[in-house]
């Protein structure tokens, strides 16, 4: 089984971006074929009641990134030339090759010695992101900057009611250092390929090359509609798998880490939406104020900045001026679900910053 | 747990105003939708009974859903 441990890697910062656009789901209702009553419901379930995406879709994911690693660069006064390596986890980058990170090198004014690569996860990039990070410094690296997220409305078709009123924009920037102080961390990932089809983008790929038909909108029996180069959400299938691997996964990583239930300040779950949250917070016996599940409700799911989005969300204050032991836990799209347990020690986590357009964005 | 029992708990779990016996039809159901799928999957996992989606969307009545449980259900 995968599991990894580690004592020399520090979260020393965390800034999230949003995408510049506030849509209230009222406001596009109408696109997914909801009545009164429907919508009524699924605001008090599902937590739907607003999203930020971007308002342009030359607004990619880097841009957000970008934005974010500028904030900790700046407010932290750190210099660029010494970050060491640059990590995306996205499935929307700039182009289909290059890696993004490597563009992203040079538009942040990293030094060409530094290592730069991109990693294809959603839902739960942000654990695998961070065990990169952390392997990279167990190495012998010194500081490397994770950048994470997902532009969903890329690949969220505005008339797919399983998928897009879930969906926010978000990019979020991560600096982990090399630290002289030893913090425990651990981590347990696992992997199950045999879901793939619940959570995919069919067309764009070798398996099934772009042609002009991906392009048209399929009408499904569910009444939602959308294209073969959208994003596909078996949400049954999805919400199954969840129920069944996240509480396990929490008992394993307890275990593994020799802790408590009670041990552990904050649950930092991806945000999925709030059905799935409540679900899990009630297996686990678990109060809201220790597992945040409000993100999917105010700024939509944000993939693999979900879990950072959360942190500058709701506990900005608090993780500027205290010491927790925390739970990050992703799962989703892959089939893919991994956890780590590790301390926010008086971290850098502005609130969460609205992105704002600008010149060049296109480029 | 007694078959009424069950049926009445599924009620609950499906959020419904509506009287449930054996020979309703899920899709009569006011208001049997996505959201009520999910709530009913996971009140299978609850009571420890291991069901697919696919489980799910073969049943056509109440009484799909209690031949369904029928390993936690008396008699």
């Amino acid at each position: 089984m995968a599991k990894l441990k580690f004592n020399n890697a520090k979260i020393k910062a965390i800034v999230t971006t949003v995408g510049d656009k506030r849509v209230a789901i009222e406001e596009e209702a109408s696109n997914y074929g909801y009545d009164e009553r429907t919508l009524k419901r699924l605001k008090r379930s599902m937590g739907f009641e607003s999203r930020y995406i971007v308002s342009d879709k030359s607004i990619c994911t880097s841009n957000l990134c970008i934005e974010s690693a500028k904030d900790i660069f700046n407010s932290l006064s750190i210099d660029p030339k010494s970050i060491d390596a640059l990590i995306f986890v996205s499935q929307t980058p700039d182009y289909k090759a290059p890696s993004t990170a490597i563009i992203m090198q040079d538009r942040l004014g990293l030094s060409t010695d530094t290592i730069a690569y991109d990693i294809n996860l959603g839902c739960s990039g942000y654990i695998n992101g961070l065990l990169n990070a952390f392997m990279l410094i167990n190495s012998g690296l010194n500081r490397v900057l994770l950048c994470v997220g997902d532009i969903s409305s890329q690949f969220a078709y505005k008339e797919d009611k399983n998928l897009t009123p879930l969906m926010g924009d978000a990019g979020s920037a991560i600096l982990i250092d090399n630290s002289s102080n030893p913090i425990d961390s651990y981590f347990v990932l696992h992997s199950d390929g045999s879901g793939y089809e619940h959570l995919i983008i069919p067309s764009g790929g070798c398996r099934q090359p772009f042609t002009t038909e991906a392009l048209e909108i399929k009408s499904y029996e569910d009444g939602s509609k959308r294209r073969d180069i959208d994003m596909y959400m078996n949400g049954a299938e999805i919400f199954n798998f969840t129920i069944k691997v996240v509480p396990k996964m929490f008992e394993e990583i307890l275990e593994f880490a020799s802790l408590q239930k009670n041990d552990i300040d904050y649950y930092l779950l991806h945000q999925a939406n709030r059905y799935i949250l409540q679900n899990i917070a009630k297996r686990l016996d678990i109060d809201e104020d220790r597992l945040p599940m409000g993100t999917v409700t105010q700024y939509g799911n944000q993939n693999s900045a979900s879990i950072p989005g959360t942190i500058n969300a709701f506990l900005s204050k608090r993780v500027s001026s205290n010491r927790y032991r925390v739970i990050f836990a992703g799962f989703g799209i892959g089939l893919s679900w991994g956890a780590c347990i590790t301390e926010l020690d008086n971290i850098y986590a502005p609130k969460i910053k609205i992105y704002q357009p600008k010149q060049g964005d296109r480029e | 747990m007694s078959e009424t029992e069950f049926i009445e708990n599924i009620k609950e779990v499906i959020d419904t105003e509506m009287d449930l016996d054996k020979d309703t039809l899920l899709d009569d159901i006011d208001y049997y939708d996505s959201v009520a799928v999910l709530s009913l999957m996971s009140y299978f996992d609850e009571l420890g009974v291991s069901v697919s989606p696919k489980d799910f969307e073969s049943c056509k009545s109440v009484g799909d859903l209690i031949t369904l449980a029928k390993e936690v259900i008396d008699g």
